[in-house]
Protein backbone atom coordinates (compact mmCIF):
# COMPACT_ATOMS: atom_id res chain seq x y z
CA UNK A 1 0.00 0.00 0.00
CA UNK A 2 1.32 3.43 -1.19
CA UNK A 3 1.32 5.92 2.00
CA UNK A 4 1.22 9.35 2.11
CA UNK A 5 5.51 9.15 3.15
CA UNK A 6 8.27 12.01 2.54
CA UNK A 7 9.76 9.34 -0.40
CA UNK A 8 6.06 9.24 -2.07
CA UNK A 9 5.78 12.66 -2.56
CA UNK A 10 8.91 13.01 -3.66
CA UNK A 11 8.97 10.16 -6.20
CA UNK A 12 5.94 11.84 -7.85
CA UNK A 13 7.66 15.31 -8.26
CA UNK A 14 10.24 13.11 -9.99
CA UNK A 15 7.41 11.46 -12.42
CA UNK A 16 5.78 14.50 -12.81
CA UNK A 17 9.22 16.75 -13.61
CA UNK A 18 10.42 13.80 -16.63
CA UNK A 19 6.92 13.58 -17.70
CA UNK A 20 6.84 17.15 -18.73
CA UNK A 21 10.42 16.50 -19.94
CA UNK A 22 8.96 14.15 -21.94
CA UNK A 23 6.47 16.24 -23.46
CA UNK A 24 8.70 19.24 -24.02
CA UNK A 25 10.59 16.99 -26.01
CA UNK A 26 8.76 15.01 -28.27
CA UNK A 27 5.95 17.17 -28.84
CA UNK A 28 5.45 19.86 -31.62
CA UNK A 29 2.84 21.77 -30.86
CA UNK A 30 3.50 24.61 -29.02
CA UNK A 31 0.53 25.38 -26.37
CA UNK A 32 1.77 21.64 -25.51
CA UNK A 33 5.47 22.76 -25.12
CA UNK A 34 4.77 25.63 -23.21
CA UNK A 35 1.98 23.63 -20.77
CA UNK A 36 5.06 20.98 -20.25
CA UNK A 37 7.31 23.66 -18.97
CA UNK A 38 4.54 24.40 -16.67
CA UNK A 39 4.36 20.90 -15.70
CA UNK A 40 8.19 21.06 -14.57
CA UNK A 41 7.48 24.13 -12.70
CA UNK A 42 4.77 22.46 -10.55
CA UNK A 43 6.49 19.60 -10.09
CA UNK A 44 9.45 21.34 -8.59
CA UNK A 45 7.07 23.36 -6.63
CA UNK A 46 5.74 20.02 -5.24
CA UNK A 47 9.06 19.07 -4.08
CA UNK A 48 9.97 22.35 -2.43
CA UNK A 49 6.71 22.72 -0.42
CA UNK A 50 7.52 18.35 0.32
CA UNK A 51 11.51 19.77 1.75
CA UNK A 52 9.20 22.47 3.83
CA UNK A 53 7.34 20.57 5.58
CA UNK A 54 10.03 17.83 6.35
CA UNK A 55 12.75 20.48 7.45
CA UNK A 56 9.83 22.46 9.04
CA UNK A 57 10.87 25.78 7.49
CA UNK A 58 8.64 28.53 6.24
CA UNK A 59 11.26 28.89 3.01
CA UNK A 60 10.39 26.32 0.49
CA UNK A 61 6.91 27.36 0.59
CA UNK A 62 8.01 31.16 0.12
CA UNK A 63 10.31 30.42 -3.09
CA UNK A 64 7.48 28.12 -4.66
CA UNK A 65 5.23 30.60 -3.96
CA UNK A 66 7.53 32.97 -6.08
CA UNK A 67 7.84 30.42 -8.85
CA UNK A 68 3.94 30.68 -9.06
CA UNK A 69 4.32 34.49 -9.90
CA UNK A 70 7.46 33.97 -12.47
CA UNK A 71 5.01 31.45 -13.74
CA UNK A 72 2.43 33.96 -14.44
CA UNK A 73 4.84 36.14 -15.51
CA UNK A 74 6.85 33.49 -18.13
CA UNK A 75 2.82 32.66 -18.92
CA UNK A 76 2.29 36.18 -20.20
CA UNK A 77 5.47 36.76 -22.47
CA UNK A 78 5.41 33.09 -23.27
CA UNK A 79 1.51 33.98 -24.76
CA UNK A 80 2.32 37.22 -26.68
CA UNK A 81 5.13 35.75 -28.13
CA UNK A 82 2.83 32.78 -29.55
CA UNK A 83 0.66 35.64 -30.48
CA UNK A 84 2.98 37.31 -32.59
CA UNK A 85 5.33 33.80 -34.34
CA UNK A 86 1.45 32.89 -35.24
CA UNK A 87 0.80 36.58 -36.93
CA UNK A 88 4.18 35.89 -38.79
CA UNK A 89 3.33 32.38 -39.93
CA UNK A 90 0.23 31.07 -39.18
CA UNK A 91 1.22 28.08 -37.84
CA UNK A 92 2.06 26.51 -33.95
CA UNK A 93 3.90 24.08 -35.02
CA UNK A 94 7.66 24.89 -33.80
CA UNK A 95 9.13 23.61 -37.00
CA UNK A 96 7.84 26.22 -38.94
CA UNK A 97 9.74 28.90 -36.14
CA UNK A 98 12.85 28.31 -38.03
CA UNK A 99 14.02 32.05 -39.24
CA UNK A 100 17.08 31.76 -37.44
CA UNK A 101 17.87 28.82 -38.75
CA UNK A 102 21.00 28.90 -41.84
CA UNK A 103 19.40 27.37 -44.77
CA UNK A 104 21.43 25.35 -47.51
CA UNK A 105 24.94 23.58 -46.77
CA UNK A 106 27.61 25.15 -44.54
CA UNK B 1 -6.93 8.79 5.54
CA UNK B 2 -4.66 11.05 4.33
CA UNK B 3 -2.72 7.88 2.62
CA UNK B 4 -5.88 7.44 0.37
CA UNK B 5 -6.27 11.27 -0.26
CA UNK B 6 -2.79 11.13 -1.10
CA UNK B 7 -3.16 8.19 -3.54
CA UNK B 8 -6.17 9.44 -5.62
CA UNK B 9 -4.58 12.94 -6.08
CA UNK B 10 -1.19 11.58 -7.62
CA UNK B 11 -3.24 9.13 -9.82
CA UNK B 12 -4.82 12.18 -11.02
CA UNK B 13 -2.04 14.00 -11.39
CA UNK B 14 -0.48 11.51 -13.45
CA UNK B 15 -3.17 10.84 -15.41
CA UNK B 16 -3.67 14.41 -16.30
CA UNK B 17 -0.33 15.08 -17.07
CA UNK B 18 -0.14 11.78 -19.36
CA UNK B 19 -3.33 12.85 -20.61
CA UNK B 20 -1.81 16.22 -21.55
CA UNK B 21 1.69 15.21 -23.10
CA UNK B 22 -0.29 12.54 -25.09
CA UNK B 23 -4.00 13.95 -26.10
CA UNK B 24 -3.64 15.33 -30.09
CA UNK B 25 -6.25 18.05 -29.69
CA UNK B 26 -4.65 21.14 -27.82
CA UNK B 27 -8.19 22.04 -26.19
CA UNK B 28 -8.11 18.51 -24.58
CA UNK B 29 -4.44 18.64 -23.44
CA UNK B 30 -5.40 22.04 -21.63
CA UNK B 31 -8.16 20.81 -19.96
CA UNK B 32 -6.06 17.44 -18.97
CA UNK B 33 -3.41 20.05 -17.34
CA UNK B 34 -6.28 21.59 -15.40
CA UNK B 35 -7.19 18.06 -14.02
CA UNK B 36 -2.93 18.46 -12.13
CA UNK B 37 -3.36 21.74 -11.51
CA UNK B 38 -6.05 21.27 -9.22
CA UNK B 39 -4.50 17.58 -7.75
CA UNK B 40 -1.32 19.34 -6.96
CA UNK B 41 -2.90 21.94 -5.13
CA UNK B 42 -4.89 19.34 -2.81
CA UNK B 43 -1.41 17.62 -2.39
CA UNK B 44 -0.36 20.91 -1.11
CA UNK B 45 -3.18 21.22 1.24
CA UNK B 46 -1.96 17.87 2.46
CA UNK B 47 1.18 18.91 3.11
CA UNK B 48 -0.15 21.83 5.28
CA UNK B 49 0.68 24.35 3.17
CA UNK B 50 -2.63 25.95 2.88
CA UNK B 51 -2.27 29.43 1.79
CA UNK B 52 -0.35 27.53 -1.57
CA UNK B 53 -3.49 25.55 -2.34
CA UNK B 54 -5.34 28.66 -2.28
CA UNK B 55 -2.74 30.05 -4.57
CA UNK B 56 -2.48 27.49 -6.80
CA UNK B 57 -5.76 27.76 -7.23
CA UNK B 58 -5.97 30.85 -8.03
CA UNK B 59 -3.07 31.74 -9.87
CA UNK B 60 -2.80 28.25 -11.82
CA UNK B 61 -6.03 26.72 -12.27
CA UNK B 62 -8.18 30.42 -12.55
CA UNK B 63 -5.74 32.75 -14.31
CA UNK B 64 -2.91 30.71 -16.57
CA UNK B 65 -5.00 28.03 -17.58
CA UNK B 66 -8.00 30.21 -18.40
CA UNK B 67 -5.26 32.46 -20.15
CA UNK B 68 -3.99 29.55 -21.88
CA UNK B 69 -7.65 28.31 -23.00
CA UNK B 70 -8.09 31.97 -23.94
CA UNK B 71 -5.43 31.60 -26.45
CA UNK B 72 -6.23 28.57 -28.08
CA UNK B 73 -9.83 29.54 -28.52
CA UNK B 74 -8.64 33.15 -30.01
CA UNK B 75 -5.84 31.08 -32.18
CA UNK B 76 -8.52 28.88 -33.37
CA UNK B 77 -6.85 25.54 -33.46
CA UNK B 78 -8.24 23.15 -35.43
CA UNK B 79 -7.88 19.50 -35.22
CA UNK B 80 -6.15 20.04 -39.36
CA UNK B 81 -4.27 22.57 -38.08
CA UNK B 82 -2.25 20.82 -35.22
CA UNK B 83 1.13 19.57 -36.19
CA UNK B 84 0.84 16.24 -37.52
CA UNK B 85 3.21 14.07 -35.22
CA UNK B 86 3.58 10.07 -36.84
CA UNK B 87 5.84 8.97 -34.89
CA UNK B 88 5.33 10.83 -31.37
CA UNK B 89 4.89 8.38 -28.83
CA UNK B 90 8.17 6.49 -30.17
CA UNK B 91 10.19 9.66 -29.63
CA UNK B 92 8.46 9.71 -26.22
CA UNK B 93 9.56 5.75 -25.45
CA UNK B 94 13.49 6.96 -25.92
CA UNK B 95 13.04 9.84 -24.01
CA UNK B 96 11.38 8.31 -21.05
CA UNK B 97 14.16 5.14 -21.41
CA UNK B 98 16.82 7.53 -21.41
CA UNK B 99 15.04 9.15 -18.28
CA UNK B 100 14.69 6.36 -16.51
CA UNK B 101 18.89 6.23 -15.35
CA UNK B 102 18.64 10.23 -14.35
CA UNK B 103 15.97 9.44 -12.07
CA UNK B 104 17.02 6.48 -10.53
CA UNK B 105 19.94 8.91 -9.30
CA UNK B 106 17.77 11.73 -8.28
CA UNK B 107 15.37 8.96 -6.33
CA UNK B 108 18.18 7.08 -4.71
CA UNK B 109 19.83 10.82 -3.77
CA UNK B 110 16.66 11.55 -1.78
CA UNK B 111 16.63 8.19 -0.50
CA UNK B 112 19.82 8.63 1.64
CA UNK B 113 18.13 12.06 3.73
CA UNK B 114 14.83 10.48 4.66
CA UNK B 115 15.30 9.50 8.30
CA UNK B 116 12.40 11.31 10.04
CA UNK B 117 9.92 9.13 10.35
CA UNK B 118 7.12 10.67 11.56
CA UNK B 119 6.42 13.26 8.34
CA UNK B 120 3.12 13.61 8.85
CA UNK B 121 2.97 15.87 12.76
CA UNK B 122 4.00 18.80 12.96
CA UNK B 123 3.52 22.69 14.75
CA UNK B 124 0.35 24.16 14.97
CA UNK B 125 -0.12 26.85 12.37
CA UNK B 126 2.46 25.90 10.14
CA UNK B 127 2.17 27.17 6.83
CA UNK B 128 -0.99 29.34 7.32
CA UNK B 129 -0.93 32.93 6.27
CA UNK B 130 0.17 34.04 9.13
CA UNK B 131 3.51 32.34 9.50
CA UNK B 132 4.08 32.82 5.58
CA UNK B 133 3.37 36.63 5.98
CA UNK B 134 5.56 36.76 8.79
CA UNK B 135 8.33 35.30 7.17
CA UNK B 136 7.49 36.73 3.72
CA UNK B 137 7.90 40.88 4.94
CA UNK B 138 10.61 40.06 7.38
CA UNK B 139 13.33 37.70 5.91
CA UNK B 140 11.89 37.58 2.26
CA UNK B 141 11.22 41.32 2.09
CA UNK B 142 13.44 42.17 -0.90
CA UNK B 143 12.93 38.86 -3.31
CA UNK B 144 9.38 39.78 -2.80
CA UNK B 145 9.38 43.46 -4.35
CA UNK B 146 12.20 42.06 -7.01
CA UNK B 147 9.22 40.07 -7.80
CA UNK B 148 6.71 43.00 -8.03
CA UNK B 149 9.18 44.50 -9.81
CA UNK B 150 9.71 41.33 -12.50
CA UNK B 151 5.55 41.16 -12.99
CA UNK B 152 4.91 44.47 -13.49
CA UNK B 153 7.91 44.17 -16.41
CA UNK B 154 5.93 40.98 -18.01
CA UNK B 155 2.84 43.37 -18.08
CA UNK B 156 4.19 45.97 -20.14
CA UNK B 157 6.59 44.03 -22.18
CA UNK B 158 3.91 41.80 -23.04
CA UNK B 159 1.65 44.74 -24.31
CA UNK B 160 4.80 45.97 -26.16
CA UNK B 161 5.26 42.84 -27.94
CA UNK B 162 1.62 42.16 -29.07
CA UNK B 163 0.36 45.63 -30.04
CA UNK B 164 0.44 46.07 -33.46
CA UNK B 165 2.80 47.93 -35.54
CA UNK B 166 2.43 51.34 -36.73
CA UNK B 167 2.36 52.12 -40.69
CA UNK B 168 3.56 55.18 -41.61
Amino acid sequence: MIEASFMSYIALAIILFSLGIIGFISRKNIFIIYMSLELMLNAINLMLVTLSKYFGSMDGQIIAMMVIAIAASEAVIFLSLIVVMYRLKKSVNIDDFDTLKQKGTL
Amino acid sequence: MIDVLFLILSIFALLGAIGMISLVNTMHSALSFVVTVMSLAGLYALLNASFLFMVQIIVYAGAIIVLILFMIMFLNIKQDHAPKEPNKFLNMLVVAIVLVPVDYLIFSAFLKMSHIEDFSEKTEGFGDIKMLGQELFSKWLLPFEIISILLLVALIGSIILARKKERK
